[in-house]
């Protein structure tokens, strides 16, 4: 027995009502859903709102009606909760976090091997000293843009495209591009405190960490686009 | 059905042993599959399943395609070189382990 379109929506709706707002998190749990209760609605012989009740409380939900004594009356309710489904999102979560990491250090290692990047490098080592050595103020401002060119990417991307939004995939790739920002503040922290203030910081502290941090930077920028076209490919499919 | 307790810690094998059976599988085919071939002995949970798949996949073992099926997107997941090497290493670890608890349990049978 197959589900309407119709149905397949109320589904859709009733789980962005439990707050499964990201749509890439919502793609896998609709289409169990739906094939549980096209199953459920075949073989048990129960109704739609039966199996979706089922289903719902197979994830670790809970639906209970309950009773309350109140001034004699006694009142009849129904309590519902999306406790299974935030769950589900929370360590989806944390496996993605965990999945882009070792992406990114597998980039890394990947692109020290190449040739290409070594020279890539040496460029970009050289064109910072030249810049420093001609004008030191530039060679900070253009050292901090390196440093948050992943914020800038993701920016971009939100700005660029709707698939970017409400997914979890990206969001998880951004969050894992900002431990470069983190690695730079953590660094910054531990220099600050030989200097009077952040002002009397010599302008080659940027150019050395841009420097240093630039591979990370770099593999951040390739699993960002990894992530995106990706994502790009599934949303493009039309969820609904 | 039987405590399943016991099975949890074999619940990735099992993952990967179907997978490794078939070319792709999607989420809820797997708790049928399950549920079939040990004619219900065995209900593989949403909850139990998911976060089994979703380690697997952050680990690479498995590789994902998404297709779009009856009006509705559907999430394969398919083992990847390393996840299929890592199934022979798994079977082997599991089938040894019978084979210690077999010991322990019923010696005349080991």
């Amino acid at each position: 027995m197959k589900l309407t379109k119709e149905e397949i929506k109320f589904i859709d709706n009733y789980l962005i009502k439990n707050e499964v707002k990201f749509w890439d998190v919502r793609l896998e749990l609709l289409d169990h859903i739906v094939s549980a209760v096209e199953d459920k609605m075949a073989n048990d012989g129960i109704s739609f709102n039966e199996a979706l009740l089922e289903v719902h409380r197979g994830f670790g939900n809970q639906f209970i009606e309950f009773g309350v004594s109140k001034d004699r009356i006694f009142e009849k309710g129904l309590y519902q909760s999306n406790i299974g489904f935030k769950k589900f999102t929370r360590n989806k979560q944390k496996e993605l976090g965990r999945k882009y990491r070792k992406m990114t250090w597998n980039h890394l290692k990947t692109k020290f091997l190449t040739f290409k990047f070594w020279l890539e490098y040496i460029a970009v080592i050289l064109s910072f000293i030249t810049i420093y050595q001609i004008k030191p103020e530039l060679s900070f401002l253009i050292g901090l843009l390196v440093l948050i060119l992943p914020t800038i990417y993701s920016a971009y991307y939100t700005f660029k495209d709707k698939s970017t939004r409400k997914s979890l995939n990206f969001a998880m790739a951004t969050s894992s591009a900002m431990l470069v920002w983190s690695m730079y503040n953590l660094s910054y922290y531990i220099l600050k405190e030989n200097y009077e203030n952040a002002a009397s910081m010599p302008d080659g502290f940027f150019v050395v960490v841009a420097c240093l941090f630039y591979p990370m930077i770099r593999t951040n920028i390739d699993v960002y686009r990894k992530v995106y076209e990706e994502n790009k490919k599934s949303f493009s499919l039309k969820f609904l | 059905m039987s405590n399943s307790k016991l099975y949890k810690g074999s619940l990735t094998t099992i993952i990967l042993k179907l997978l490794n059976e078939h070319d792709k599988m999607y989420g809820y085919e797997i708790t049928q599959k399950v549920k079939a071939l040990t004619k219900g002995e065995l209900k593989i949970t949403e909850g139990a399943l998911y976060p089994a798949l979703h380690k697997l996949e952050a680990e690479g073992l498995l590789d994902v395609e998404v297709a779009k099926v009856d009006n509705r997107l559907r999430k394969y997941y398919k083992l990847t070189e390393t996840g299929t090497k890592e199934t022979v290493n798994k079977l082997e670890e599991l089938a040894e382990y019978i084979k210690t608890m077999q010991a322990l349990v019923n010696p005349k049978l080991a």
